[in-house]
């Protein structure tokens, strides 16, 4: 071996402690991304498999050829194909057996009255197939309906409900239908299809509830007879299909669920996962330098001492990058490891806390392995780079100066180049922000502004220490005074040592202003835009939820309480080519509910052929009072419309309003979304409420709630969204901690003497260890003061981009509450950080500061 | 040798054994030694390298344990108490002086002259601290980082510190090794001064017999024993003794 890898590994060996921070921080960011990757993989496969096997007896699917996709949605409107085209597949040669096949929403209400599911995947409801083949669910126990009114759930969704065969309950489809379980269904050899809800109903009862109109499916499954191929039959069916309709093989229709969950599910969840690895791995990559540097120039002498023996520049580089190796490669491999281990703890934990999870082995691609190694390997060599070429360039001389421990703080260059990037950021931002709202120069200003705060960090360090722990000699006496002038000892270190942290806390508070600006924004949009009393909606998420009944909105205007009641549906059509959401609702009752605006032309007189649209609509379709415009809906029909209002906010009532009469022809499952109540004068909204819940039971029992309490709700996803995000912050934090615990460590070494001075002369353990921690405290205070700075305005930056680039208004809202908690955290982690360190400092024996040299 | 009284004694060690290591390769540092430091005198440890000097220090001092005999610091036997109450000990009771690195680099002349008192919390003592300054000369250096300071000016912020608290004894581990013969003098002569001005006890190991000159008293030690006291030494006697231990017996 060369003399280079064998110095650097021989002192690997000989201070493997120094390094344990590092390889925990290459650890876990590697085992987290490659968890990720494995996971998504090993989802995406088994997703694979569930809807090869569920659907593998299904040869053909006959549906409706046109789709409309409306923006943000991943699966289009297709139009119905007519059931009696079943006989005409039927008599195709080749043909085994044709079933129509009817699919729409439907909630169960679970034995306690609570609506089962719906807060994501969806709801749905079907009719039960007799044939097994075409079924991709499998009766399990109990039989198939028979008579209306007789259902088959699947059996995750009877057990998360508490329903057993037998039981009667109701199905929101979203009329309530009472409903009774005659059978308990598998799909794939599961509980279910991941956590989708599905009930299957008679025929009959399929086409009453889940269709517009009877006589109608949403596609047409056919198996072939054996010897026929799936193309083969493909080819012979076409034929016999009207304009307008297509037929597919089994496979392809297969392949596109699978694409549609991948896209519609998978892709964001790894994408979201992979986005906070890559946090993990930016704080990593300041804690992996902080560390190298550290160790370098504690080795001055020993590097020195290498120089003075003839040792090349090259040399003693090559052999602090050789330690780097050893450690990103055994740090990488472990995480590799880690991360399989994750996954499978996961596919372990998702059945236990009731989300089916497809069994099958993990898939551990060579790409989940290779990225996360070379990552890993990267991301560590990158961070020890710099001090390895530090190392090199040791003078010969420093080894016989006293031992030199890095001191350096803030050169006056970087001092200046900081503020000139700190100028430069605020200028891009506030371009992008105030001048000319656009996100890119936003972004660019953010991004700005994190390198001038990076850079900034020395030259802040010894000010903001100064300040923040002004306190400290007060409240502590010496032992805080002592803390606080070792945190201003290496300015430089504390600064890279915080920055870590500080990346972690600012990207912490950013979600946080963000999120409280959003919940700021629907509040904002509700009490602005809607003017009733009370709402009726049913909480959902996502794809979930059936809506509300659509008698529902008649039933509760006839009460003698209620002024107006108005229900929100929803259609989709295409509008110049692209597809656009529908409010279908009656627009002048939606104009006593709602603020629209103002209102040009006249709302009340959109009739069957005339539309309402938003003004920044018009204005992007160039539209106005009177124009024409083209709609082209899921059943093939294109009709003109004529635009007879444009108003002027659209947050609740959406871009485009059409009355039930001009949609009846084209509807779909019937629905509304939202119901907007408002009471006669002098009637109390608690008295109103509670006529309102009275009619409301007898429709699957919706919520009814107050403005308040509305907007409230309608922010709820945003809670449960900013907690899994801090679940997943927490591992970058938890990684910046360990680079505090690591340098307090390292500096614990370098001050032996020291310490050993400050027992000798009187200081107790817990004294000694109240110094290392309150400095470890100042270290994380620093970066967490930092960080709530940088999140706060970075937050800042992005809601007002959003504002200027959207055209709803969008509210900026900064939650002192949360952000206490946040800076408290950190400062609670930082004295966390200190534990062990200062454990380790009390430990060290007085007598090494006595015993010279 | 033990059989001055408590009432005179500011410290003092009684069969002192000190083993490093064990088996084959024990070295006992301190083979029964029994020696007690009056009050109010400078008292010197002498010996050659390796006879047990330090540890007879470090061990009567409290800042290391016997393997078996006992030490005490006035009444008050050290190998009775625990951590804490051992550091509070030498926080309330003893003073130090090292070779080197005697201060701490982040705090001030004040400060660490101070640091003793300021660790138990204590507020008082001003005049005492002052008249220490003055003793030290160093009134115009207290807002001075050590860096800032001479070696020589180090040792005697050191000397000011040890006698901080009003220590019942100061030990003074070879306290002019790193400085040259003139301002080695000068912090000897500091120690001595203070023992007679102010009646505090000094113990103080070195193998310079010129520094051991300025001591009351001089005890040598070799091989971990006691073997002579010299009362009022000189710089020649001690040699002389010194000499003797060269020789091989």
């Amino acid at each position: 071996m060369n003399a280079s890898p064998r110095l650097g590994l021989t002192s690997l060996r000989a201070h493997g402690r120094r390094f344990a921070g590092t390889f925990l921080a290459v650890f876990l960011g590697v085992a987290f991304l490659a968890g990720t990757l494995v996971m998504g993989d090993t989802l995406r496969a088994s997703f694979d498999s569930m809807f090869g096997g569920a659907t593998a007896g299904t040869d053909a699917v006959v549906r409706g050829a046109d789709v409309i996709t409306t923006p943000g949605e991943s699966q289009g409107v297709r139009r119905p194909v007519g059931t009696s085209l079943v006989a005409a597949v039927e008599k195709v040669p080749g043909v085994a057996v044709a079933a129509p096949d009817i699919q729409g929403a439907g909630q169960l209400l679970g034995s306690d009255g609570k609506p089962i599911g719906g807060q994501g995947p969806p709801t749905l409801a079907g009719n039960w197939i007799a044939d097994p083949k075409l079924n991709p669910y499998r009766l399990a126990e109990g039989r198939a309906p028979a008579r209306s009114g007789e259902v088959v759930v699947n059996r995750g969704t009877a057990e998360k409900g508490g329903l057993r065969i037998g039981d009667t309950t109701v199905l929101r489809t979203p009329d309530p239908v009472r409903v009774t379980i005659v059978g308990l269904a598998t799909f794939g050899g599961e509980d279910g299809m991941a956590q989708v809800t599905f009930t299957g109903m008679t025929r009959a009862d399929a086409e009453r509830y889940l269709t517009a109109r009877p006589g109608e499916a949403t596609s047409i499954v056919v198996r072939a007879d054996p010897g026929v191929g799936q193309a083969e039959l493909v080819h012979r069916l076409t034929p016999v299909l009207p304009q307008g309709v297509e037929a597919i093989t089994g496979q392809e229709s297969a392949r596109e669920n699978t694409d549609m969950i991948a896209s519609r599910f998978l892709t964001v969840f790894t994408t979201f996962l992979l986005v906070f690895s890559g946090v993990a791995l930016l704080v990593a990559t300041f804690s992996i330098h902080n560390t190298f540097a550290i160790v370098v120039a504690q080795r001055t002498r020993e590097n020195a001492l290498l120089r003075a023996l003839g040792a090349s520049r090259r040399q003693v580089t090559a052999a602090a990058l050789t330690e780097a190796s050893a450690v990103a490669v055994t740090g990488s491999a472990a995480g590799l490891a880690g991360g399989i281990g994750i996954a499978a703890g996961l596919q372990a934990l998702f059945p236990a806390i009731g989300f089916p999870f497809p069994e099958g082995d993990l898939v551990i691609s060579g790409l989940s392995l290779g990225i996360p190694l070379a990552v890993g390997v990267l991301v560590c060599l990158g961070s020890a780079l710099l001090p390895a070429v530090r190392a090199g360039r040791t003078a010969p001389l420093a080894a016989l100066r006293e031992s030199a421990v890095d001191t350096s703080g803030a050169s006056r260059p970087r001092a200046l180049l900081g503020a000139a990037l700190l100028v430069l950021a605020l200028a891009a931002t506030l371009t992008g922000v105030l001048v000319s709202p656009s996100v890119w120069p936003a972004g660019l200003g953010a991004v700005l502004a994190l390198v001038a705060f990076v850079v900034l960090g020395p030259a802040a360090s010894g000010p903001a220490v100064r300040v923040l722990g002004g306190p400290l000699d007060r409240l502590r006496g010496v032992t805080g005074g002592l803390a606080r002038r070792n945190a201003l000892r290496s300015p430089g270190r504390t600064a890279a040592t915080a920055s870590a942290l500080m990346i972690g806390v600012a990207v912490v508070s950013l979600f946080t202003v963000f999120g409280a600006s959003l919940k700021a924004t629907m509040d904002q949009t509700v009490s602005r835009s809607f003017a009733g009393d009370v709402a009726v909606s049913t909480p959902s998420f996502g794809a979930g939820g059936s809506g509300l009944s659509p008698r529902l909105a008649p039933a509760i205007g006839a009460l003698p309480e209620v002024d107006t009641a108005v229900g929100l549906g929803r259609g989709v059509a295409e509008v110049g080519g692209e597809g656009r959401a529908l409010t279908v609702t009656d627009p002048a009752a939606l104009a006593r509910t709602f603020d629209l605006g103002t209102v040009r032309g006249d709302l009340r007189a959109l009739g069957t052929d005339g539309l309402a649209v938003t003004r920044a609509e018009a204005d992007r379709q160039g539209l106005h009072v009177g124009d024409p415009a083209r709609l082209a809906f899921t059943d093939g029909e294109r009709r003109t419309f004529t635009v007879r209002a444009v108003y002027g906010q659209s947050e609740l009532a959406g871009d485009y309003v059409i009355t039930r009469a001009a949609w009846a022809p084209h509807r779909t499952q019937d629905a509304d979304t939202l119901i907007a109540v408002s009471f006669k004068d002098g009637v109390s909204t608690a008295r109103g409420k509670a006529a309102v819940e009275r009619v409301a039971a007898h429709y699957g029992n919706p919520e009814v709630q107050t403005r308040a309490a509305y907007a409230a709700s309608s922010a709820g996803g945003i809670d449960m969204m900013l907690t899994l995000v801090y679940a997943l912050l927490a591992l970058a934090v938890l990684i910046a901690l360990l680079g505090i615990a690591n340098t307090l460590t390292l500096a614990i070494h370098e001050r032996t003497r020291e310490l050993g001075l400050l027992r000798a002369v009187g200081q107790t353990r817990s004294q000694l260890r109240a110094m290392v921690r309150w400095e470890s405290v100042l270290v994380a205070a620093f970066g967490t003061a930092g960080g709530l700075v940088l999140g706060s305005f970075l937050g800042w930056v992005l809601v007002r981009a959003s504002d200027g680039a959207s055209d709803s208004a969008f509210a900026f809202a900064l939650p002192p509450a949360r952000l206490t908690v946040v800076a408290l955290v950190g400062l609670a982690a930082g004295a966390l950080a200190g534990v062990r360190p200062a454990r380790r400092a009390a430990r060290l024996d007085v007598l090494r500061a006595v015993a010279t040299e | 040798m033990t059989t001055a009284t408590a009432l005179t004694t500011a410290a003092r060690v009684a069969d002192a054994v000190k083993v490093y290591g064990v088996g084959d390769t024990a070295v006992r540092a301190l083979d029964g030694v029994s020696v007690a430091f009056p009050a109010g005198r400078f008292t010197a440890i002498m010996g050659p390298s390796g006879s047990g000097k330090s540890t007879l220090m470090h061990c009567a001092a409290g800042l290391d344990t016997l393997t078996s005999g006992a030490a005490w610091i006035g009444d008050t036997e050290l190998g009775a108490l625990d951590d804490r109450r051992l550091t509070l000990l030498r926080r309330d009771r003893v003073g130090f002086v090292f070779q080197s690195f005697n201060l701490v680099p982040t705090l001030t002349v004040e400060e660490n002259i101070r640091l003793p008192l300021d660790l138990a919390g204590a507020a008082g003592e001003a005049e005492w601290i002052d008249a220490l300054v003055d003793t030290v000369g160093l009134r115009d250096r207290l807002h001075h980082r050590p860096s800032q300071l001479s070696g020589g000016q180090q040792q005697r912020v050191a000397v000011a510190r040890a006698f901080a608290g009003r220590p019942d004894v100061v030990f003074a581990d070879e306290p002019t090794g790193n400085l040259d013969s003139r301002t080695g003098g000068e912090v000897l002569g500091l120690l001595a001064g203070t023992v007679r001005r102010t009646g505090r006890t000094v113990v103080m190991v070195t193998h310079d017999p010129v520094a051991a000159a300025h001591a009351d008293e001089v005890v040598f030690l070799a091989d971990g024993r006691l073997v002579d006291r010299m009362e009022s030494p000189t710089a020649d006697l001690v040699l002389d003794r010194m000499k003797a231990f060269e020789v091989p017996s």
